[in-house]
C-alpha cells in the first residue's frame, strides 16, 4: 500500500452497483428523509440575499443577466440600424454626420456579432444546459460569473463610446490601413474592448465543452444526449479556432497602432492583407457559431412539435460536425475581389458551396421529422418556420454569392447587406425567440403570452421582409454598402423608403416583444411542469422554482428520457437517484465519463463570490486604460487582476477533499478529488491551450504570409535575432518545461522535497530563458520594417506566457510548501504540467522559425 | 451492496464491465475518430491553398507541376476518406442490424452510432474534397 | 403529456414570393445597374444571376411548400425509410449535383475578369476620395494623365492596373462588370469590355472613409475612332476659355495650383486631382456633382459640406463675383 515513499496510494475507482437496476430504483425513498434531504440541498444552493444576490454564481442567475445584457446589447445596436435607415430614407440626406454615420454602422455591426450573437449563445448554454443534462451547475461557475462580468463591464464600454463621438468608424471589420491611421481612440476601443470580450468568449467556450463532455447524467451516451449538447461542443469547438487568430490579429494590430511597428504598413514590409485574412479566418466561422446553436434550440422545439423523436439524430451530428469543419474553409469568399490567385479563389468557391450540403441535410432533417410526426403547431413552432422561410432565402443566395464571378458585381453592395440579415435574422434571431417562448416556462417559471407573441412575429416577419428584401435589388442597382448618403436618380430613392419602413415595423414587433418579457406576470396561474410535452430532462425542473437545479440526477438511456421512462419524474423528485443529498453543505455535481458517461467523481463546485466580479473589474481596466494611453495604472490593474484570479483559485480550487469519496446514492461511491485526464480542471486546461496554440500559430501564419507575400521579407542585409541567444533560450525553457514535468513524478512518487527544487530552479530557468529570447532581438528595431517587427511579436508572445508559466510554477511550488500539493492531490501540478507541454512547444517552433527560417528563407529562390 | 475492496493498491481498477461494455469498449479518441475524414479534408485543403499561393504568389513552384502534384494529393486524400468511411461503414453495421436510429443507452448502439456519424462524415469530406479537386481541373493559369 | 397549444402555421413569407415581379418591373434602370449591363462581362453575370435566381426561386419554393405542407396537412402516416430517403435525396444528392454543376459553370468564367486586354492600359489609383487616371496606350511610354472620369471605346478590352495612395479602395463599373480592390503598396488588374456606347456610373466600393459614399466617377463608353480623337485632345494642354482670365487670376492667387496641376500653366501640383481638361468632364468631385458654373462655384465654396473631411480647404471667403469667375475659369478648361 505504501509503495510511494510512504504515501498511501488513495482508491479513486467507482465502488458499488452501477447501472442501478429496476429493483434499486423502486425502492420508495422515506417521506422524512426526503424532506431533509430538500432542507439541506435548498440551503446549499440558496441565491444570496439583498446585495449580496449580485455575489451570485450559479448558472440560473448568471444566465439571465448574461441572456438579458446581451438583448439589451441587441436593442441598442437595433436603434443605432433605425438611425442608419433613417439617414438612407431619402437621397442626400444630412441627418447625421458621415463620421457619425460610419461610427454607428461600424458599431451597429461590431455590437450586433459581438455583444449580441456570441454571447448570446453562451447565455443561453449557460441558462439551459445544466438543465438539459440535468446537471446542478456548470462545471466552473464562478468563471460563468467571471466571463459575464467582463463582457458587461467590457461590453459597456465598447458600446457606450458612441454617446462621447469616440466610437470606432473603419467597419466592424476594422480593415488596416484605414482602421490603423483612424484618429481618435475609436480603433483602440475597438481592438482593446473587443478583445477583452473575446477572451471572455473562450473561457465560456471551454466551460461549455467541459460541461457537455463531463457533467453529462449517468448513462447519458453520447448517442443519446440532446442534440443541444452536441451543437454546443461543436461550436465551442469552432470558437476555440476562431477567435484565437483574431486575438492574435488585434494583437499585432494594436503594436501597430500603439508602438507603430508596421505589420499592415505596406510603405514597411507590412501587408494589410494579413490582417483581413486573420479577420475572416475568425468571421466566417463566426458566421456558423451563430447559426448552429440557433439551429440546436430548433432541434429541441420540432421533436416536441412534431410529439416524435428526432429523424435522423446521426445526420444532424453529421451535419453539425460537418459544418464545423467546413465552416473554416470559406474565408476567402470574403475577399474574393482582392486579386488573389483564381485558383485560389476556386477553393473557397468550392468550400463555400460544399458548406450548404450539411446546411441543408440539417433542415431535411427537420423536415422528415415533422413528416413522420403528428404536428401540434404552437407557438415557438411558428418562430422556427418564420426562421426557416427566412434562412433558406438567405442560404439560396450565400449560394450565388459563393460563386466567384458572381460575388465581384454583388460583394460590397446592399445584396450582401439582404443576404447576411436573411441569414442572421433566420438562422439566429427567429430561433433564439423562439427559444425564448418555448423556455420561459423553464426559466422563469410562467408563460409569455400566445397573443402578443403572434404579434410580434407577423410584424416582425413583415417588417423583416419589407426592409431586406428590396435590398437584393438596391444592391444589384448598384448602391454600395456603408455609405451614408447618396445622390438621386440612381433608382435607388424608393428603395431606400421601403426598406426604412419595414425597419419601423421591425421595431415594433420587438417593442411588443420586450412588452411581452418585461410586462408584470405576478397574476398568471402557475403553469404545468412540462407546457409543450417535451420528451428532455430539463422539464423535469420544479415548478415552483428551486435552486438545486434537479432534485436528484437521473440514470438515463433513451433520447426522450420523460417520453420512455414514465417512472422517471416521480424518482427524480423523491431523490431516488444520484446526489439527492448535501450532507456536507456543499455545492456538488457529478462528472461521468466522456463517450458513455459513467459517474466517475463526484465534483465540489464554488459558490457565491464576490472575487469574480473584482477578477473582472481589474482584467477590465488593464484592457480599457491602454485605450486612452494610461500605461502604468494598466499594469498596476493587471496585477492586481492576478493576484485576484490566484486567490480565488487558492482558495477554493483543487484543495484536498475532506473526505476521499462520498455515497452519492443507489449505493454508489464516488471520490471526491480527480487529477490529471479525469479532473475537469484538466480538461479545460487542454481545451484552452488548444485555442492559445492557435493564436500563437497565427503569428506564426503571419511570419510566413509575409514571406509569400511580399519580395522583401526578409528585406536584404537585414538584421537578424541573435542565434546564440535564441539557442540559449530553447534550451533554458526546455530545461524549466523539463524540471516541471520531473516535479510532477517526483512529487506522485512522494518525494516532495526533489520536487519542491525541482519547481522551485524550473521558474528560475524560465525568467532567464525568457530573458535570452528578448536579449536576441534587443537589438533590432521593430518599427522599421515588418522583418524585425514580427521577429519581437514572437518573443513578446511566448515571453508573456511564459511569466504565466512561471506564476503557475510558482503557484505549485506555494502550493506544495502549504499543504495544498501533496503526491495525493496533484491536479494543480498536473494542469501546470499540461500548460508547460504547450509552452515547450511553441518556445521550440519560436526558436526554430527566429533562428533558422531567415537563414533557410534567404536562400535565393 | 458491498464495496468491492479488491482495488486498494496500485493502479485503481477499471471499472467493471459485463461482456457486451468489453466488446464495444472505446477509448477517449473514438469521439475524435468521428472527425478523422473532415481533417483529411482540411489537411488536403490548406495543402491546396498553401502550395498554390507558393506557386502563384512566391512563384516557387511552376503551375503545371502544382497542379498535377495537387490532383494526385486530391486523389490520395479520396482514397482515405474511402478508408475511413469503409471502417465506419463496417462499424455501423447497418447491414445486419437494418437500423439508421441507435437511440437505445447501451454500448452497442453508442458503438454503432458512431460508425454511422463517421460514415456519414467522410461522405461530406468526400464531397468537400471533390469539389475543392475542381479547380484544380478547370483553371490552368493563376490569373 | 399535457396538451400542447394548438395553432395553424400561418403562410410563410408570403412577401418574398413578390421577389421574380419586383425584379422584372424595376430591374432595367439606373446608370449604376449591374441589371442593365453595357459590356460583354456585364453580360455574363446578368446570364448567370438569371440562372440562378429562377434555381433559388423554385427551390425556395420547394423547401418551404413542403415545410408548410408537413405541418399542416394532416395525413396517413409516412414510414420513417419514406422519410430517410427524403433527407437522402433531398439533402445529399440533389444539392451535391446541383451545386457541383453550379460551381463548374462560376469556375469556368471565373479567369474572365482578368482576360489579356486589346492594347489600351488605364492605370487608376484611388485617393482619399477621387481617382488619379492614367491612359497608357499600346507602345506608349508616357501616360495621359487624367482624373474622375474613366473613358472607354466600345467593343475593344481594356485592362486596369488598380492601385492606392492610402487606405483600401474598390473600383466598380457595374454596368460593365465585377469590381476589383484597390491596396496601397500593391497592384491589381481587372480587365474590363464594353459594347454599348453611353455615360455609366462608377463607385468605390470599400469604404475609405468619411467621404466613401462620394467617391464615384463617370464612365464614358465611345466608339473606338471617337475614343482615340478624345485621347489625343486630353493629352493637349489646357485652352483657357477666351475671358476668363480673371478667375485664373483667383486660381493662382488663392493657391490652387499647390495642389491641382493645369497643364500648359504654371500649375503643378499633385496632390489634388489633374484639372487640365475638368470642363470637359461629366461630373465634379469625383461624381459629387453636375458641371454647371453654379455647382463649381458650389463645390469651391462648400467643399467641406459636399465632401466630408476631404483635403481641398473651402473658399468661402471668396466673393459671389470671383466664385463666378473662378467658377468660369475652370467650366472653360475644355
Amino acid at each position: 500500500m505504501s509503495d510511494r515513499n510512504g504515501y498511501p496510494v488513495i482508491d479513486r475507482s467507482r465502488r458499488g452497483p452501477y447501472p442501478p437496476t429496476e429493483e434499486m430504483l423502486a425502492e420508495p425513498v422515506p417521506q422524512e428523509e426526503q424532506e431533509a434531504q430538500q432542507r439541506r440541498l435548498r440551503e446549499v444552493w440558496a441565491t444570496p440575499k439583498g446585495f449580496r444576490y449580485w455575489t451570485a454564481v450559479n448558472n440560473t442567475e448568471v444566465g439571465v443577466w448574461y441572456t438579458m445584457t446581451a438583448f439589451a446589447f441587441m436593442l441598442m445596436a437595433g436603434v443605432m440600424a433605425l438611425i442608419i435607415r433613417v439617414q438612407l430614407a431619402v437621397p442626400e440626406n444630412d441627418l447625421v454626420s458621415a463620421d457619425r454615420f460610419n461610427q454607428l454602422f461600424t458599431m451597429h455591426g461590431s455590437a450586433m456579432m459581438f455583444l449580441f450573437a456570441v454571447p448570446m449563445f453562451e447565455a443561453i448554454s449557460i441558462l439551459l444546459l445544466p438543465g438539459f443534462l440535468s446537471a446542478r451547475d456548470m462545471p466552473f461557475p464562478r468563471l460563468s460569473a467571471f466571463g459575464y462580468w467582463c463582457f458587461l463591464i467590457g461590453g459597456v464600454f465598447v458600446i457606450g463610446s458612441i454617446f462621447f463621438d469616440a466610437a470606432p468608424n473603419s467597419g466592424w471589420f476594422m480593415y488596416p490601413p484605414l482602421a490603423t491611421q483612424a484618429e481618435g481612440p475609436g480603433s483602440d476601443i475597438w481592438l482593446l474592448g473587443l478583445s477583452f470580450i473575446e477572451v471572455a468568449s473562450i473561457a465560456a467556450a471551454v466551460e461549455l465543452i467541459v460541461g457537455s463532455l463531463k457533467c453529462r447524467p449517468p448513462g447519458m451516451r453520447v448517442n443519446i444526449m440532446p442534440l443541444y449538447a452536441w451543437y454546443v461542443m461543436v461550436v465551442g469547438g469552432m470558437i476555440l479556432f476562431a477567435f484565437p487568430p483574431l486575438i492574435a490579429g488585434d494583437f499585432l494590430f494594436e503594436l501597430e497602432r500603439s508602438l507603430d511597428w508596421p505589420f499592415f504598413d505596406p510603405e514597411r514590409g507590412g501587408d494589410p492583407m494579413l490582417w483581413q485574412h486573420l479577420f475572416w479566418i475568425f468571421g466566417h466561422p463566426e458566421v456558423y457559431i451563430i447559426f448552429l446553436p440557433s439551429i440546436a434550440i430548433a432541434s429541441m422545439i420540432v421533436p416536441t412539435v412534431a410529439r416524435r423523436p428526432i429523424v435522423g439524430y446521426s445526420w444532424i451530428v453529421l451535419s453539425a460536425v460537418g459544418t464545423g469543419f467546413l465552416s473554416f474553409g470559406l474565408w476567402v469568399h470574403h475577399m474574393f475581389t482582392t486579386g488573389l490567385p483564381n485558383i485560389s479563389l476556386g477553393f473557397f468557391s468550392a468550400a463555400s458551396e460544399s458548406v450548404v450540403i450539411p446546411t441543408g441535410i440539417q433542415i431535411f432533417a427537420f423536415l422528415a421529422t415533422l413528416m413522420v410526426g403528428r404536428v401540434k403547431v404552437n407557438l415557438p413552432m411558428l418562430w422556427i418556420a418564420g426562421g426557416l422561410a427566412i434562412f433558406t432565402a438567405g442560404g439560396l443566395t450565400g449560394v450565388m454569392i459563393a460563386v466567384a464571378p458572381f460575388d465581384f458585381q454583388v460583394h460590397d453592395t446592399y445584396f450582401i447587406v439582404a443576404h447576411l440579415h436573411y441569414t442572421l435574422f433566420g438562422g439566429m434571431v427567429f430561433p433564439v425567440i423562439a427559444g425564448v417562448y418555448y423556455f420561459f416556462p423553464f426559466i422563469r417559471k410562467v408563460q409569455l403570452s400566445e397573443r402578443l407573441g403572434r404579434w410580434a412575429f407577423w410584424l416582425i416577419f413583415a417588417g423583416f421582409n419589407i426592409c431586406f428584401l428590396p435590398m437584393h435589388l438596391t444592391g444589384l442597382k448598384g448602391m454600395p454598402r456603408r455609405i451614408y448618403a447618396y445622390p438621386e436618380g440612381l433608382g435607388w430613392d424608393w428603395l431606400n423608403m421601403i426598406s426604412t419602413v419595414g425597419a419601423f415595423i421591425i421595431a415594433a414587433g420587438f417593442a411588443v416583444f420586450v412588452w411581452d418579457l418585461l410586462r408584470p406576470k405576478g397574476h398568471q396561474p402557475q403553469i404545468p411542469r412540462n407546457p409543450w410535452g417535451g420528451g428532455t430532462l430539463e422539464w423535469t425542473h420544479d415548478v415552483p422554482a428551486e435552486n438545486w437545479g434537479v432534485r436528484s440526477i437521473p440514470h438515463v438511456h433513451s433520447r426522450y428520457p420523460l417520453w420512455d421512462d414514465p417512472k422517471l419524474l416521480e424518482r427524480v423528485d423523491a431523490g431516488r437517484y444520484y446526489l439527492p443529498d448535501s450532507k456536507q453543505g456543499q455545492r456538488e455535481t457529478l462528472i461521468t465519463s466522456v463517450i458513455d458517461a459513467e459517474p466517475m467523481q463526484v465534483q465540489k463546485v464554488t459558490g457565491p463570490s464576490w472575487i469574480s466580479i473584482w477578477a473582472a473589474i481589474f482584467t477590465g481596466a488593464c484592457f480599457i486604460l491602454p485605450t486612452f494611453h494610461i500605461y502604468w495604472p494598466a499594469a498596476g490593474a493587471g496585477a492586481l487582476a492576478v493576484a485576484c484570479i490566484i486567490w480565488w483559485l487558492w482558495r477554493d480550487t483543487a484543495r484536498p477533499p475532506e473526505v476521499e469519496r462520498k455515497d452519492v446514492g443507489l449505493g454508489l461511491s464516488l471520490p471526491t478529488y480527480a487529477s490529471g485526464p479525469a479532473s475537469v480542471g484538466w480538461w479545460a486546461m487542454w481545451i484552452t491551450m488548444l485555442g492559445d496554440a492557435t493564436g500563437f500559430a497565427s503569428v506564426i501564419f503571419g511570419f510566413f504570409f509575409y514571406w509569400t507575400a511580399r519580395p522583401d521579407f526578409p528585406p536584404e542585409g537585414a538584421a537578424h535575432a541573435d542565434g546564440l541567444m535564441i539557442a540559449a533560450a530553447a534550451i533554458l525553457l526546455l530545461s524549466s518545461w523539463a524540471l516541471t514535468l520531473g516535479a510532477r513524478r517526483l512529487n506522485w512518487s512522494g518525494r516532495i522535497a526533489g520536487a519542491r527544487i525541482a519547481l522551485g530552479v524550473a521558474p528560475v530557468l524560465a525568467l532567464l530563458g525568457a530573458a535570452a529570447l528578448a536579449a536576441s532581438v534587443l537589438h533590432l528595431s521593430p518599427s522599421s520594417h515588418v522583418y524585425p517587427a514580427i521577429l519581437c511579436a514572437v518573443v513578446i508572445w511566448v515571453g508573456a506566457h511564459t511569466g504565466v508559466g512561471v506564476v503557475m510554477q510558482l503557484y505549485c511550488l506555494a502550493g506544495s510548501l502549504a499543504g495544498k500539493l501533496t503526491p495525493n492531490h496533484d491536479a494543480d501540478l498536473h494542469n501546470v504540467t499540461l500548460f508547460w507541454h504547450f509552452q515547450a512547444l511553441s518556445a521550440l517552433v519560436a526558436c526554430a522559425v527566429m533562428g533558422l527560417a531567415p537563414l533557410l528563407l534567404e536562400a535565393p529562390a | 451492496m458491498t464495496a468491492e475492496n479488491d482495488t486498494e493498491h496500485g493502479q485503481p481498477a477499471e471499472p467493471e464491465k459485463d461482456r457486451e461494455l468489453a466488446e464495444f469498449a472505446e477509448e477517449r479518441e473514438s469521439l475524435l475518430r468521428i472527425t478523422f475524414a473532415p481533417l483529411t479534408w482540411a489537411l488536403h485543403f490548406v495543402l491546396c491553398y498553401g502550395t498554390v499561393s507558393l506557386a502563384c504568389i512566391k512563384g516557387l513552384i511552376p503551375l503545371p507541376y502544382t497542379r498535377a502534384g495537387l490532383i494526385a494529393a486530391t486523389g490520395l486524400a479520396l482514397a482515405l476518406i474511402a478508408l475511413i468511411g469503409w471502417r465506419a461503414f463496417v462499424q455501423w453495421d447497418v447491414r445486419r442490424t437494418g437500423d439508421f436510429t441507435n437511440p437505445e443507452g447501451h454500448a452497442e448502439h453508442r458503438h454503432q452510432f458512431l460508425g454511422h456519424a463517421g460514415f456519414l462524415l467522410a461522405i461530406i469530406s468526400a464531397i468537400g474534397v471533390i469539389y475543392t479537386g475542381l479547380p484544380l481541373f478547370i483553371l490552368a493559369s493563376c490569373k | 403529456m399535457p396538451p400542447a397549444p394548438c395553432h395553424r402555421l400561418s403562410p410563410p413569407a408570403r412577401a418574398l414570393r413578390a421577389l421574380p415581379l419586383l425584379l422584372i418591373c424595376a430591374a432595367c434602370e439606373g446608370r449604376q445597374s449591374a441589371l442593365d449591363p453595357a459590356g460583354e462581362d456585364a453580360a455574363v453575370l446578368l446570364t448567370l444571376f438569371t440562372v440562378m435566381l429562377i434555381g433559388a426561386v423554385i427551390l425556395w419554393l420547394a423547401m418551404n411548400g413542403m415545410f408548410y405542407g408537413f405541418t399542416r396537412v394532416h395525413r396517413s402516416q409516412i414510414s420513417k425509410t419514406t422519410a430517410n430517403s427524403i433527407v437522402i435525396g433531398g439533402g445529399i444528392l440533389l444539392p451535391t449535383l446541383l451545386i457541383g454543376a453550379l460551381l463548374g459553370w462560376g469556375l469556368s468564367i471565373l479567369p474572365d475578369h482578368q482576360k489579356p486586354g486589346d492594347g489600351l492600359r488605364i492605370r487608376v489609383i484611388g485617393e482619399q476620395w477621387w481617382w488619379r487616371v492614367e491612359y497608357w496606350p499600346e507602345g506608349a511610354d508616357t501616360p495621359v494623365i487624367s482624373a474622375n472620369e474613366i473613358r472607354l471605346p466600345a467593343g475593344q478590352r481594356t485592362e486596369f492596373t488598380l492601385t492606392s495612395d492610402r487606405v483600401i479602395h474598390s473600383f466598380w463599373i457595374p454596368a460593365l462588370g465585377g469590381k476589383m480592390d484597390m491596396f496601397p503598396g500593391r497592384e491589381t488588374t481587372l480587365s474590363l469590355k464594353p459594347e454599348k456606347p453611353g455615360v455609366y456610373r462608377g463607385q468605390c466600393a470599400e469604404l475609405c472613409g468619411a467621404s466613401h459614399a462620394w467617391m464615384a466617377f463617370e464612365a464614358v463608353v465611345m466608339p473606338p475612332g471617337e475614343f482615340d480623337a478624345w485621347l489625343e485632345q486630353e493629352a493637349a494642354g489646357a485652352q483657357p476659355a477666351e475671358g476668363t482670365e480673371e478667375g485664373r487670376d483667383i486660381f493662382f492667387r488663392e493657391g490652387c495650383a499647390a495642389c491641382h496641376t493645369i497643364r500648359g500653366t504654371q500649375a503643378q501640383g499633385q496632390v489634388g486631382p489633374d484639372l487640365t481638361h475638368v470642363g470637359s468632364r461629366h461630373s465634379l468631385g469625383a461624381g459629387r456633382l453636375g458641371v454647371t458654373m453654379e455647382e463649381f462655384a458650389a463645390f469651391v465654396t462648400h467643399t467641406e459640406d459636399l465632401k466630408p473631411e476631404v483635403r481641398m480647404p473651402a473658399y468661402d471667403h471668396l466673393s459671389e463675383d470671383e466664385r463666378a469667375a473662378l467658377a468660369a475659369y475652370l467650366k472653360g478648361l475644355e
